[in-house]
């Protein structure tokens, strides 16, 4: 970037700086005729001055331009003007004046929004440009670079830029001109005054800036620390578990502490300084009078000045300051900004950045990568200068299954890294065929080569959004746009040096996996997940999963068809009493009340958990159905047992959580409540009832079995169920799902769909059993599939949190396989799988790259025969072995697809 | 059959007779009650160790895994308390229990039992008691036998 502000600006918006400034001097005659037009209106036409020759009729606008005397005089009447008596003149002033106002306003809106529209399109531009640098980060700058403040710089620190951007030409011109011109009307006044006046400015031009310095140095400070602090509440929050496993929260908290103390103490100093030199700035303005009255009244006294001299001077000096104080606020901000400005390309420096190559698409370079690999001379240097490989060399003619095995330091790493160009600094020549590897095109690179290491990075989305991140290199077709928005998005993209790609349009290249379509895609992803071992996951995934109703038509259907099926299956297995179904007429004990009295999932949260006890259309529906004071009662006897059986259990207890209904916290405040109810002070308080409503409401009989239920109770539960949807219904809450036997219920998760009932909690291994039934049903009805594909959408939150070790390095393989890729490194990728489980994913791998290369990084020698070559390495040496001449492997039957990638193999 | 009666059956078990009534109840409320149809295991020999099983109504055999065959050594019935000594020791199941009769008993989870034992060390107490006294009449029964 650019290393001047001014120059970064000017060159990315000189165009429409300079027409919002064309506007801003087209607006002035017009501005000052409305500042001149009132006097007219009062003495012309009010006072009567055009009148006053007793002529009965007064010209209006009328237009000439008297030439100047050096052009030899004279006059050019250009328009005559209409002749108009007194009131006619005051109503085409009035209406004049009018239009002056309506056009200035129209000028000032067009300028602001100008103005604004160009400092947006700046910031956009520089937070673009910003981004594509990070993306050119050099690996030692990413070592230092912390990502937290990166990203306050991308979004904070350059907004004010953005924000001065639009006033950076425009307001030094506007307000200079006005102020010289206000200098130049009191310098034609009085020459010596006027030399006053600008001498005490020189002053003002001189002095402030210098004691702003101070004011920067103190600014740049503060917006280092802020940015750190940034960085360190990310850092913290990242590595929150060391914190709690080494109890420095006092530690982390005074670090904290400290931190915002500096920050304080730097802004203290800096409005300290700041007020300071406005009052001395305020304090200049005003010494400019001060000369005016005593040495200018000191003259008229002397006789030498006019008084109405004097008096227009000081009336003009009026003029001055406002502008001038504007100017120098202008400035201070310019400086403000500039300093933000340098700070934040010095956290982009060149240094730090890989060199900008342009992306050649190169069609004739994109072979696949088979052939003599040829690897000579590599040198790669340790951390402490000590070399880890010295003068390697070895050949491999590809397709082949390689195994890197490690002599326990970093060569066999770094081997690993270098053939999947994830690694630069060493030296020595690698060729495929007749082609450096080190010069491959990043494109190339990325389409053919996949490198699976020790860290799988996953980015929150489904885990179909993880497995193809690797297919989305550029938009194949375009999706359905309005015309007129995609005309705009372009538009701008070309303002901003923004890219117009849209990620609406279809980016996914289906041929590349010799898939046909989106579900072919699908399949492929289920088929390679299922082989890898996730299948089952990504089943149990779907199952909890929920889909829309209107998008999956066909499985929404088939669900609920399925749920009949496993209905018919309990009832021919004897297995009945292991899924108690929802019947709409009977009360489901292994559900809750809640359940039971809404019969219907929440939508919104207000309806759900706890919410449900304050939520007035629900609370009115069962003060209706008579059921509050009941479940007000069941409310005392639950408090009562909890406080009993949960008495010196510690607070932040295991199972408060699991079991209890009330949380340690709440404890003490339901024994306050029991006690109030025990002493006899008959009617409980309102929120006390809430409280109290809202235990029963998570109440299973089946389960917590404290025999609060009977069947007369249970009756009136399951009709009140009418009220409540009556009354849900005609308040037009559509924040609970009703139950359907006949329809799919979109608020709830696929498997309750199933099910459509709940799994008792009184029989023995009833889960299990109901799962394997289900599973069943489901390979009957061919809905695994379906549900698969929903398991896909599985979200899988912040760096794939929401997933065990297991599964994000599978899913991490599984990316990589998807793509196809002539040459696979993997490099610790199989670190979260037992012995067992590698053993099998190796097996698979070498099955699934039979065509293609395979490079592995092994800790010893347990697994290297499975290879083609073994590659070892010591003292700096890479010895090769080869088990045996590689056996013509049998040529698959592959999709048409992928014998054009591997078609020059055969 | 509510948590009282669990309560009341908890409090027949030799082991648990000494413990406090809220933390039986505590027990009962944490612990899962669960039907068993004729037949159907609690758990079979060699199967890790995940919940104790208090007997509250119907009878369940005790089977061993021989070469010959499963053969019962002993009969439970109601009261009793099996799988205690697998989720203490933490090993794997000595023998398998099948429900002689359409049974009912109380799940007692591992994880949910070892909390309670850690947080109150009076029923530690009571469980070890109970042990010694096995222990001691074990070796009782070898005394006799050896003499």
């Amino acid at each position: 970037m650019e290393k001047s502000l001014f120059r970064y600006i000017w060159t990315h918006s000189k165009r429409d700086q300079l027409i919002v400034c064309a506007v801003v001097l087209a607006s002035l005659p017009f501005y000052f005729m409305s500042l001149d037009l009132p006097r007219q209106i009062v003495n012309q036409a009010i006072q009567g001055e055009a009148f006053r020759d007793g002529n009965a009729t007064a010209p209006f606008l009328h237009l000439s331009y008297e030439w100047p005397k050096w052009l030899g005089g004279g006059t050019l009447e250009i328009f005559q003007g209409f002749q108009v008596g007194r009131l006619g003149l005051l109503l085409g002033l009035s209406t004049l004046f009018l239009f002056f106002v309506i056009v200035n306003g129209a000028f000032k809106y067009w300028i602001n929004v100008a103005k604004g529209a160009l400092g947006e399109r700046m910031l956009r531009r520089m937070r673009f440009d910003l981004f594509s640098m990070v993306l050119r980060f050099t690996p030692d700058a990413l070592r230092t670079v912390k990502s937290s403040e990166t990203a306050t710089i991308i979004k904070d620190e350059v907004e004010p830029i953005g924000g001065f951007i639009g006033d950076a030409f425009i307001t030094p011109i506007f307000l200079g001109m006005q102020a010289i011109t206000a200098l130049a009307f009191i310098m034609i006044q009085n020459v010596w005054l006027g030399l006053i006046a600008l001498a005490v400015i020189a002053v003002q031009f001189t002095i402030i800036p210098k004691l702003r310095r101070e004011l920067l140095r103190l600014g740049k400070q503060r917006q280092i620390a802020s940015r750190q602090l940034a960085g360190r509440i990310a850092e913290v929050q990242d590595g929150i578990e060391v914190v709690h496993v080494h109890n420095a929260y006092n530690w982390e908290r005074a670090e904290i502490g400290h931190r915002l103390f500096n920050l304080f103490t730097i802004r203290l100093k800096i409005y300290n300084r700041k007020f300071f030199v406005k009052s001395l700035n305020n304090f200049l303005a005003q010494l400019t009078p001060f000369f005016f009255y005593a040495i200018g009244g000191y003259f008229a006294l002397r006789g030498t000045l006019d008084i109405g001299q004097l008096v227009a001077v000081i009336g003009a000096y009026r003029e001055l300051p406002p502008p001038l104080k504007e100017l120098i606020d202008w400035d201070q901000q310019r400086l403000d900004v500039q300093v933000k400005y340098d700070q934040v390309t010095q956290h982009f420096a060149e240094e730090r950045l890989v060199p900008l190559v342009e992306a050649r698409e190169e069609a004739e370079e994109d072979q696949p990568l088979v052939g003599e690999l040829v690897a000579e001379d590599i040198r790669v240097a340790g951390p402490h200068g000590d070399m880890i490989i010295e003068g390697g060399a070895f050949a491999v003619t590809l397709p082949a299954s390689v195994a890197l095995v490690s002599n326990g330091g970093a060569a066999a790493s770094s081997l690993a890294r270098i053939l999947a160009r994830r690694m630069s600094e060493f030296s020595g020549r690698i060729r495929i065929g007749d082609r450096d590897l080190t010069q491959l095109p990043v494109p190339v690179v990325g389409r053919r080569i996949a490198y699976a290491g020790v860290d799988p990075i996953l980015f929150p989305g489904s885990i179909r959004d993880n497995l193809i991140y690797g297919l989305r290199t550029k938009p194949l077709a375009r999706s359905e746009e309005e015309k007129k928005e995609m005309d705009l998005r372009i538009a701008e993209a070309f303002k901003t040096g923004n890219p117009t790609e849209s990620i609406g349009d279809r980016w996914v290249d289906y041929e590349r996996v010799g898939a046909r379509d989106e579900n072919d895609l699908d399949r492929i992803l289920l088929d390679l997940l299922d082989r890898i071992g996730m299948g089952d996951t990504v089943y149990l995934f779907g199952l909890a999963g929920r889909i829309d109703p209107e998008r999956h038509m066909a499985l929404a259907e088939r669900v609920v068809e399925a749920r009949r099926r496993l209905r018919e299956t309990f009832l021919s297995n004897g297995m009945a009493d292991l899924v108690e179904p929802f019947d709409p007429d009977r009360y489901n004990s292994q559900a809750t009340i809640a359940e039971n009295l809404l019969f219907g999932v929440p939508i919104s949260e207000e309806f759900r958990g706890r919410n449900l006890a304050e939520n007035g259309q629900f609370r009115s529906a069962i003060d209706r159905a008579g059921l509050t004071d009941d479940l007000v009662r069941m409310g005392l006897q639950i408090a009562e047992t909890m406080t009993e059986i949960f008495e010196g259990l510690p607070p932040g207890h295991s199972l408060f959580e699991q079991f209890s209904f009330i949380g340690a916290e709440e404890l003490s405040e339901f024994e306050a409540i029991l006690r109030r109810h025990g002493r006899g002070e008959g009617t409980l308080r309102r929120e006390d009832r809430t409280r109290l409503l809202a235990l029963p409401l998570a109440y299973v009989e089946a389960r917590h079995r404290l025999g609060l239920l009977d069947g007369q109770l249970t009756t009136r539960i399951v009709e009140a169920r009418a009220l409540v949807r009556e009354v849900l219904e005609k308040a037009g809450s559509d924040g609970v799902e009703f139950l359907d036997p006949e329809r799919y219920c979109a608020a709830a998760p696929l498997r309750d769909n199933l099910l459509f009932g709940r799994v008792s909690y009184q029989v023995a291994n009833a889960r299990a059993r109901v799962a394997e039934a289900i599973a069943a049903v489901v390979r009957e009805l061919d809905l695994l599939e379906g549900i698969e594909r929903i398991g896909l959408d599985y979200q899988v939150g912040t760096a794939g949190r929401l997933l065990s070790p297991q599964e994000r390095a599978s899913v991490n393989l599984v990316r990589c396989l998807v793509k196809r890729p002539d040459i696979m490194v993997i490099d610790g990728a199989f670190s979260p799988f037992d012995e067992a489980r590698s053993q099998q994913l190796l097996e698979l791998l070498l099955e699934l790259l039979d065509q293609q290369s395979l490079f592995m990084v092994l800790p010893n020698d347990r697994q290297a025969g499975a290879f083609n070559v073994q590659l070892r390495f010591r003292d700096g040496q890479i010895i090769t072995d080869k088990t045996a001449a590689p056996a013509p492997r049998p040529a698959r039957p592959e999709p048409a697809a992928a014998q054009r990638i591997t078609g020059e193999v055969a | 059959m509510t948590l009282e009666t669990e309560v009341q059956s908890l409090r027949q078990v030799p082991m648990f007779r000494d413990v406090d009534p809220a933390r039986l109840k505590l027990l009962a409320f944490t612990s899962e009650r669960v039907q068993f149809s004729n037949g159907q295991r609690f758990f079979s020999q060699g199967d890790p160790s995940d919940a104790a099983y208090v007997i509250l109504d119907g009878r369940a055999s005790v089977l061993l895994n021989t070469p010959g065959g499963d053969i019962q050594v002993a009969e439970l019935g109601s009261n009793a308390l099996v799988g205690e000594m697998g989720i203490l020791s933490d090993t794997p199941r000595s023998a398998t229990i099948m429900a002689a009769e359409p049974t009912t008993a109380l799940r007692i989870d591992k994880r949910v039992f070892l909390e309670l034992l850690a947080q109150f060390p009076q029923m530690s107490l009571a469980i070890m008691r109970e042990l010694a006294k096995r222990l001691e009449r074990t070796n009782a029964q070898l005394v006799a036998q050896s003499s």
